[in-house]
């Protein structure tokens, strides 16, 4: 068990607006990690700082060892960082397979001068990557759907492309925001069986979600912010009986109780 | 030094019918919310306008504005009807071509109607110059300015005291948020575009009355300009556009002070781009509400 | 009608080989048949802008940055050869690739303090690039002869035959638009085309998957202006004299005009625009100005009409239908099938 991703004293403010203030964070290689709280929380705002879109007012991101913080998205998803986005950002309008194929961007080296007189390098990388693509679309259960314009698919079909392109980086570890987000219980069970598999299959896994029976249920740490800050990170169980997190999602009265109870 | 501080009078009077094309190209830009290469057609028909009403009326400068204004006014109407109205949810591209289209459109039907030679204008006021100390000053150059100030202060009280100028205020920073409030968004965004198109007109005859002169294809270099002092002013913001033109007119009139005459607009064109790679959102300091 | 275009789009990708062949050889026979120089000199100009409009195109329709200035790297193209071949007396054939070389590094020039821009800001600062090369090449006078142009620009030759006139001239536009075309085709169905793809659908997708997109629009804008360069220096020889007069904003507009016509992000799309766009000024000739304002109308219809231009595809992101409301009116179809 060694970390994979660490966040030290991690801030990020919005001119007044303190979005995150100094969270820590360990996720150890061959994690489901959660990130869990209320709406508002900063959760998406801290995994924005985490694949680079936003830069930490203060603190530092380390990916195995190395520290990331600084560096721009491109450069942090090439070293082995892939994520999907809440509101989902495909490219609506290339198929699926295309969607893909673009993950593959940083393992591929074809140059101008390569694709223009289709050279071996070219040959190598275009058999390659479609090889590649076809094997990820199969693995996740989409290659059916592989000449289709990826904006036409169903929503629950869309989070799966994102995965799979997301899947093409061939990354160390991989951010999930609200993967579940919007989706019928049916399609969540199957999600959550899915995000199982990959990680039996060894992949690193952090993801943002709603649905507690799922972080209960499948991550073995989690994370728990509320308004920016960490109040709770550790083993499922530990946070249940975190007295902190019970306040943060019920409010002090309920969990007090009396108060509720005079008012009735 | 004199011709120095001579230039710096011309650069200001100019450089105040450039900010009031800007003010005209920015109440479009921010109302609409996307941006036009018609301007410079707009400012052609107001000088145009302003020639025919005193060749036949004689030489009132107060039916002029009003001649220049309502001719560019209807043409604002035409123009929202092709370019806009039918575009507020598409791709910025499409209204932009569109914009391109007309403006080739009205320029090629202006040269046929009017002619495509230069015509000089008539003299309108008569010209003397006054001289203080080392600067001489014309009337008409204080003619100019007067005009362009009264302008801009009844656009402001219009759009800081009537209820017009708050809806108007309002379409320019959310069409969503003001339709719900139960603004009729398109007629507004209409009128709004309208009386922009009306202060490009008017600044189309004050600049053929500074010039002497007017042709149909007189548009091009000034709607570039009205487009390059409105950009500088962070393009919605219609006193940072004001701002903007009077720097382009400024920086044009010191720059020929230094080299020739004919890189006028080398100096217009490399201020703008310079400015933009500084400080991309130009003068104005907020961001937002821009397209 | 739609189903009609399906299926010979069908069958030309069936046999495609075989009809690029064909249609590569009637082209090039066609000069025989043709007696008018009027006529070559028509279809010299559809080549000669389906090159430029297709750079253009590599820009605006594949990395979706709105580069409306392209007059001026035509320009820098045209003058360059012409400076080399009048000056250095340099041959066409090498100041050809030295005229594209340099306007790719003025794209490079123009593309780096840009990067950070977006949309209208990236479109005014390539507008105002192209007025001050237009302004420059009017007033430079020791280098470009200012007002008065660049005359007697010598014509290529090859083995002791001369390129001069339509009739001859038209192959070397036509091997220009050819290898355009099939470079760009290459280029865009690999890697890096996919990665101007991305950058154009997505900006923020195509960062999170490692796409430097910084680098990749810089070269975007570097083999666009390439071309636009290699234009330029093929026009300066054919019309022999060159001035500031033939690269306003307008001509920038005009070769917008037919990528938007013809059909943004194709390949086939900047053909069709430049060969409508240059038969209907043709044919217009005789009404004079009129076919300006024709012109004119002609973009208007065309936006309202097909936004997505004559031969672009519905579905993509330039088509100018919002991703929801089209993807609700298919499946809206699919349910009443």
């Amino acid at each position: 068990m060694s970390a994979l991703l660490e966040a030290r004293g991690v801030c990020k403010y919005f001119g007044g607006l303190k979005a995150v203030e100094s969270v820590d964070m360990t996720v150890n290689k061959g994690d489901i990690f959660g990130i869990i709280g209320p709406n508002g929380a900063g959760k998406t705002t801290f995994f924005n700082i985490c694949s680079g879109i936003y830069q930490p007012t203060k603190g530092e991101i380390l990916l195995d060892g190395e520290k990331i913080s600084g560096l721009p998205s491109e450069q942090i998803a090439g070293r082995g960082m892939a994520r999907t986005f809440q509101n989902i950002q495909l490219f609506r309008y290339m198929s699926v397979l295309d969607n893909v194929k673009i993950g593959f961007h940083n393992r591929t080296k074809t140059r101008l001068g390569d694709a223009i007189f289709h050279d071996k390098r070219y040959k190598q990388d275009e058999e390659f990557v479609v090889e590649k693509g076809l094997e990820i679309l199969e693995k996740v259960g989409l290659l059916e759907f592989k000449d289709t314009l990826a904006g036409n698919l169903a929503y629950g079909v869309q989070r799966k492309v994102e995965i799979a392109r997301a899947l093409a980086l061939d990354p160390k570890i991989l951010l999930l925001d609200e993967p579940a987000a919007g989706m019928n219980p049916l399609e969540t069970q199957s999600l959550m069986e899915f995000i199982k598999q990959l990680n039996a299959d060894g992949y690193t896994i952090a993801v943002i979600e709603h649905d507690m029976k799922f972080v209960m249920n499948s991550c073995n740490r989690i994370l728990v912010l509320n308004f920016g800050q960490k109040i709770c990170e550790g083993t499922p169980d530990e946070v249940k009986s975190n007295q902190q997190v019970h306040e943060a999602y019920f409010g002090k009265g309920i969990i007090a109780g009396e108060a509720v109870k005079g008012n009735g | 030094m004199e011709y120095f501080l001579n230039q710096l009078i011309n650069g200001l009077c100019q450089g105040s019918i450039y900010a009031l094309m800007a003010i005209g190209y920015s109440v479009v830009v921010g109302v609409v919310g996307m941006v036009t290469f018609t301007h410079g057609e707009v400012i052609m028909i107001g000088a145009f306008a302003s020639f025919y009403v005193f060749n036949a009326l004689g030489n009132n400068l107060l039916l002029g504005v009003v001649a220049s204004f309502a001719a560019s006014w209807i043409i604002g109407m035409i123009i929202y009807k092709v370019c806009y109205e039918h575009f507020f949810s598409a791709p910025r591209h499409i209204s932009l071509i569109c914009t391109i289209g007309i403006s080739i459109l009205i320029k090629n039907l202006a040269q046929i109607v009017f002619g495509p030679n230069q015509m000089p204008m008539l003299n309108v006021v008569k010209n003397n110059v006054y001289k203080l100390g080392p600067v001489q000053i014309s009337t008409v150059q204080i003619l100019v300015i007067v005009i362009v100030v009264v302008l801009a202060g009844i656009l402001s009280l219009v759009f800081n005291k009537t209820k017009w100028g708050i809806a108007l205020r309002a379409v320019s920073q959310d069409k969503t948020a003001a339709y719900m409030m139960g603004i009729n968004v398109k007629r507004t965004a209409m009128i709004g575009n309208c009386i922009g198109c009306g202060l490009g007109g008017v600044a189309g005859m004050l600049l053929s009355i500074y010039y002497q002169t007017l042709s149909a294809t007189m548009g091009g270099s000034y709607g570039m300009k009205a487009f390059s002092s409105s950009v500088l002013g962070g393009l919605t913001d219609i006193r940072f556009s004001a701002i903007g033109g009077l720097c382009i007119g400024l920086i044009e009139n010191l720059g020929i002070t230094i080299s020739s005459a004919s890189f006028r607009d080398v100096f217009a064109f490399g201020f703008l781009i310079l400015v933009l790679i500084i400080r991309p959102q130009g003068f104005a300091s907020k961001k937002g509400a821009r397209p | 009608m739609r189903d009609f275009i399906t299926k010979s789009k069908a069958l030309y990708q069936k046999h495609k080989i075989w009809f690029n062949i064909a249609i590569l050889v009637i082209l090039v026979v066609l000069p025989l048949f043709i007696r008018q120089s009027y006529l070559m000199g028509v279809l010299c100009r559809i080549l000669l802008y389906a090159t430029l409009a297709g750079s253009l195109n590599a820009i605006n329709g594949y990395s979706g940055q709105t580069c409306i200035g392209h007059a001026g790297f035509f320009c820098i193209g045209a003058y360059c050869e012409a400076i080399l071949a009048t000056r250095l007396g340099l041959s066409f054939w090498l100041a050809l690739p030295i005229a594209g070389i340099v306007t790719a590094i003025f794209g490079g020039i123009i593309a780096l303090p840009t990067l950070k821009m977006k949309g209208i800001y990236l479109s005014i600062v390539t507008l105002g690039f192209s007025e001050i090369v237009r302004l420059v090449a009017l007033n430079w006078e020791g280098l470009t002869g200012g007002p008065m142009g660049i005359k007697g620009i010598p014509v290529p030759k090859v083995f002791g035959m001369q390129f001069s006139g339509s009739h001859t001239y038209y192959y070397i536009f036509l091997a220009i638009a050819v290898l355009f075309i099939f470079v760009t085709g290459r280029v865009i169905r690999s890697r890096v085309g996919r990665a101007w793809i991305s950058i154009r659908e997505d900006q923020l997708a195509a960062k999170s998957l490692g796409v430097q997109t910084s680098h990749y629009k810089s070269m975007n804008f570097m083999y666009g202006a390439f071309w636009a360069g290699i234009a330029g220096a093929a026009y300066a020889p054919y019309v022999r004299f060159i001035d500031s007069t033939m690269f306003t904003l307008d001509e920038g507009f005009n070769i917008l005009s037919m990528v938007i016509i013809g059909g943004q992000g194709t390949l086939v799309g900047p053909v069709a625009g430049s060969v409508i766009v240059n038969l209907l000024t043709e044919l217009l000739r005789p009404v004079g100005q009129w076919r300006m304002v024709a012109y004119g109308l002609l973009i208007i219809v065309m936006m309202w009409w097909r936004p997505q231009g004559l031969v672009g595809a519905s579905d993509s992101i330039l088509s100018g239908n919002t991703g929801k409301k089209r993807l609700s009116r298919k499946a809206k179809k699919g349910v009443s099938a």
